[in-house]
């Protein structure tokens, strides 16, 4: 990798980097290229599902003022009950601004003819103070949970205007929340009013299918992310430092490898007392880091004796600057694969949880609407969600292959 | 390669034992308190009173609940610890939260005649009268000695059994007279109540006299509990006297893990709570199912994988392969428990229904001729093993094409055809071989992992697996039951862990292990 760096910069004026060698070999697969940018729609639709779905009114006007219900919605306590769906509002109202201020500056830098490692390094920065602020805001939200009541009772457009109000609002095209039930409306086929149905409660469907791409997205990739950190660190230990380290965690590995990681998930949901989506994420990420562990542990044995590192040494780098300086940003590649599988197996995970009722219940999960289709044998009530499932599974093993055939020297032509 | 095999399988035991230590942790500590909801299971919400709390705490000693999980210190419980605890039941100024007092009540049943001491120094230098008593009510339940009942598995000698059954009668006795030797709190507005409703009409100064009277009367009851203490003490004292090596022994051995490894090593895993038969019994009986499923899967995946693969990597790049690569990449992304559901509703009921519904085999089974039962059961495991290796088959069959393709363009390859070997020994005797080698490893690693997802699959379809056995443990709580089932399926993962690597050794001789 590094030796197809050093030439590329030799014979190009701007330096090439290595993500821009990967970058422009999986462009060429298209397959993988349109996954990638369906993925981005999937999250997109998490972020902005509020702006297609929501019980609350954007405007509502009647004798008393003008109130905005929908945006008062957003971080009231009693309408988004758990944090997934807090971060991805926050997302949805901070996010979005960042993201265009972000924007800006990356075409200005473009544009100002800064070289491009400094710029480069400039908009690292820039992106890294803004995530950061992002993530404090979100403790601020999370934590100074006003739960707020909302003083006044928005019934909807309908029954408003049945009782004679002179009432005049602007709903979301879809006027439901995930979690409402209607007895009355239980197990409607697809119809006007609920486009993909109702489930065994009344509770409208498509919104439960919206509402669970953030839930799904968000437990692949927090799940991911938790076992990719300590298989990173447990990884690197073991192939720098060999020997003991190395002995130990092997032994570790294969205590937590011959764990089925399944039915400890399933034994650990139903014995904890009150399982949130939080815990399933955790308890994926507690099980699943060996993978990743066992791969960088080999590009670690595999990059510690090529030449860099030893001078690396030579000139009495700490260990923690070789290894997460040096050696980490070459050993990546492999994790980034097995990450982007990763979060399609967690995502796989999570809906067999919940599709054997074992997981968080108050979350609009896809496995706990197929579940409800297994029960009943109503066939939109299985395929909907199923296809769901599948959708995102199948553009995640996309992007998986796409990024392992881009990071193949042996495939680039 | 003997010698490397020895090894593994000795590194297994630490191994096993780690695993077991880490999902006895995880199970002890995500489980709150398995014991409790069971008791509560059992439909008791006043779980904490009279009679459900006598057999919760009777429960809890049976599967060793009421021993701490790893490190026991009970043997320098103070009196401190004890009148703290005391001071949380009774929650006189109601200050303490429910949930405190019941864990200082369940605290007080598990410590069991650790507590004593500390009961003991509570009963002599409490300050208020309503401790006292309660510790004097304790030390009447922890302070009984526990009955002899190594008989019970009929595993002693008959005079041995007869001898321990006629100490229990002693035991049960001296028990039995401990109870005795507490005594109630007293209070005034209760007395002075009960005086009123005896004879009413009393005035003042007499209803003074008679409350006095009532008053002495308690005092020489507490007198005579203290003192019957003091000397029950003098006598038993040594029971808790322990010397460091006992000290030792209790903070290793006297914890739920211990008892629960000491019994593993005589292969006894324990009962079920439920049908109150030996776990391990019930597994092995279940056993068979989820074997028949997972074997005749692994059959399955390799008699289609091996020649689809190869196949489609001979014709690589035509349309043919291409399609067989797509179809095979959308089958590795369907989840199983959807196309399980999608087969049980498209082909149990309605205008398709040609296979039965759910189960193992047909009501009718045991009459059936030997035939007609392998018949049955094929027809009942059609639907369950194709949900089982369609993920498995889109897998092993991507491996098999890229294992050959990465074969294919090597050296040798190209002699044999250049020796004008027909293509088809080429492929099968030079290539194949040589391609396959890490299919055939993957075997090892299949096994377990069709065992760990047969769950989702027995469930669905009904079939008395393993797998469906433990969800309904786990549903149940039934810990004894969870335990063996996760040991077994890591075993068989270590094992076939094994078997994938010495399989490496076999196939390919140019791995070895010296």
């Amino acid at each position: 990798m590094t030796e197809h760096n050093t030439n590329v910069m030799q014979s190009e004026p701007e330096d090439v980097t290595f993500i821009d060698i990967v970058w422009g070999q999986f462009k060429k697969n298209r397959m993988a290229y349109a996954a990638m940018w369906l993925v981005v729609i999937l999250f997109l639709l998490a972020v902005y599902a509020p702006l297609i779905a929501s019980e609350r009114p954007f405007i509502w006007q009647d004798a008393e003022g003008t109130y905005f219900p929908w945006f008062s919605s957003l971080f009231d306590h009693n309408y988004y009950e758990n944090g997934v769906d807090k971060f991805f509002n926050l997302l949805l109202i901070l996010g979005t601004p960042l993201f265009v201020v972000w924007w800006l500056m990356l075409r200005a830098a473009q544009k100002s003819g800064m070289e491009k490692r400094l710029r480069r390094q400039k908009i690292r920065k820039f992106s890294f103070v803004m995530i950061i602020g992002f993530l404090v805001v979100f403790l601020g939200v999370i934590l100074t949970q006003s739960g707020q009541v909302n003083r006044h009772n928005f019934e909807t457009y309908e029954e408003a205007k049945a009782a004679g109000k002179a009432v005049s609002a602007i709903f979301p095209p879809i006027a439901y929340n995930y979690s409402k039930q209607s007895l009355e409306e239980k197990l409607q086929q697809p119809n006007a009013k609920h486009i993909m149905g109702t489930d065994r409660k009344g509770r409208d469907v498509a919104v439960r299918i919206l509402f669970g791409t953030r839930i799904s997205l968000s437990v692949g990739v927090i799940a991911v992310g938790i076992y990719v950190t300590i298989g990173i660190f447990l990884g690197a230990f073991a192939g720098f430092f060999r020997g003991r380290v190395d002995m130990l965690i092997q032994r570790v590995i294969e205590i937590f490898m011959s764990v089925p990681t399944l039915i400890v998930l399933l034994v650990m949901i139903s014995f904890i007392e009150k399982p949130s989506i939080f815990h399933i994420m955790v308890v994926i990420g507690l099980f699943r880091w060996t993978g990743v562990a066992r791969l960088v542990r080999g590009e670690f044995y595999r990059l510690r004796n090529l030449d860099f590192v030893t001078s690396a040494i030579a000139l009495g780098y700490s260990n923690r600057r070789i290894i997460f300086q040096h050696i980490l940003p070459n050993a990546l590649g492999p994790v980034l694969v097995a990450a982007t599988f990763g979060v399609a197996a967690a995502i796989l995970l999570e809906s067999s949880l919940s599709f054997l009722g074992l997981g968080d219940i108050s979350v609009p999960s896809w496995g706990q609407t197929l579940s409800a289709g297994y029960k009943t044998g109503e066939w939109y009530l299985i395929l909907i969600p199923g296809i769901a499932i599948f959708i995102t599974v199948t553009l995640l093993n996309l992007i998986g292959e796409g990024l392992r055939d881009a990071l193949d020297p042996k495939m680039r032509k | 390669m003997f010698v490397y095999a020895i090894k593994r399988i000795l590194l297994m035991v630490p191994t096993l034992f780690a695993v077991s230590l880490l999902i006895f942790i995880l199970l002890n500590v995500s489980a709150g308190d398995p014991g409790a909801q069971q008791a509560a299971g059992d439909g008791s919400q006043d779980a904490q009173k009279g009679d459900s709390r006598e057999s919760y705490r009777i429960f809890k000693e049976q599967f060793n609940l009421d021993k701490p999980i790893l490190f026991n210190t009970r043997y320098n419980l103070g009196g401190s610890d004890v009148e703290a605890a005391i001071g949380d039941i009774l929650n006189e100024d109601g200050s303490v939260s429910l949930t405190r007092q019941i864990e200082a009540q369940n605290n007080m049943d598990d410590w069991g005649s650790y507590a004593v001491p500390g009961l003991l120094h509570c009963l002599r230098n409490c300050a208020k009268d309503t401790a006292k008593a309660k510790a004097s009510q304790r030390l009447a339940i922890n302070g009984q000695a526990k009955l002899l009942t190594g008989y019970i598995d009929g595993k002693v000698s008959k005079e041995e059994a007869a001898r321990q059954k006629a100490e229990n009668k002693t035991i049960r006795k001296a028990n039995a007279e401990l109870g005795a030797w507490s005594y109630q709190a007293f209070d005034l507005t209760a007395e002075l109540e009960a005086l009123s409703k005896k004879s009413p009409g009393l005035d003042a100064a007499a209803s003074k006299v008679a409350v006095e009277a009532r008053k002495a009367a308690h005092a020489e009851r507490v007198a005579a509990v203290e003192k019957f203490w003091a000397s029950w003490w003098e006598e038993n004292q040594t029971r808790w006297e322990y010397t460091s090596g006992e000290k030792v022994g209790i903070f290793f051995l006297d914890t739920r893990f211990a008892k629960y490894w000491s019994n593993l090593l005589r292969l006894d895993f324990g009962k079920s709570h439920l049908d109150k038969k030996p776990v391990l019994e019930t597994v092995l009986s279940k056993l068979k199912y989820s074997i028949t499923l997972a074997v005749s899967s692994v059959f399955l995946i390799y008699f289609i994988s091996l020649p689809l693969g190869i196949w489609s990597a001979v014709k690589q790049g035509t349309v043919a392969d291409q399609l067989v690569t797509f179809v095979l990449f959308m089958l590795y992304s369907l989840p199983s428990f959807f196309v399980a559901v999608i087969l049980l509703n498209l082909f149990t009921v309605g205008d398709w229904a040609v296979f039965p519904n759910i189960g193992f085999q047909s009501d009718n089974a045991d009459q059936m001729t030997t035939l007609q039962y392998v018949k049955d059961v094929l027809w009942h495991v059609c639907l369950p093993i194709a949900c089982m290796s369609y993920g498995g088959l889109a897998a092993l069959s991507r491996y098999a094409r890229t294992g050959l393709l990465d074969v294919i363009r090597s050296d040798y390859i190209r002699t044999a055809r250049a020796k004008v070997l027909p293509e088809g020994v080429v492929i099968i005797k030079h290539a194949a071989r040589n391609g396959m080698i890490p299919i055939i490893t993957l075997m090892a690693t299949l096994l377990p992992a069709l065992i760990g997802g047969s769950v989702i699959i027995e469930v669905i379809f009904g079939i008395p697996g393993m797998g469906s056995y433990m969800f309904s443990s786990i549903l149940q709580y039934d810990y004894n039951a969870v335990m063996v089932v996760l040991l077994i399926s890591s075993f068989l993962t270590l094992v076939g862990m094994l078997l994938a690597d010495l399989s490496y050794a076999l196939v390919d001789p140019r791995i070895t292990f010296d």
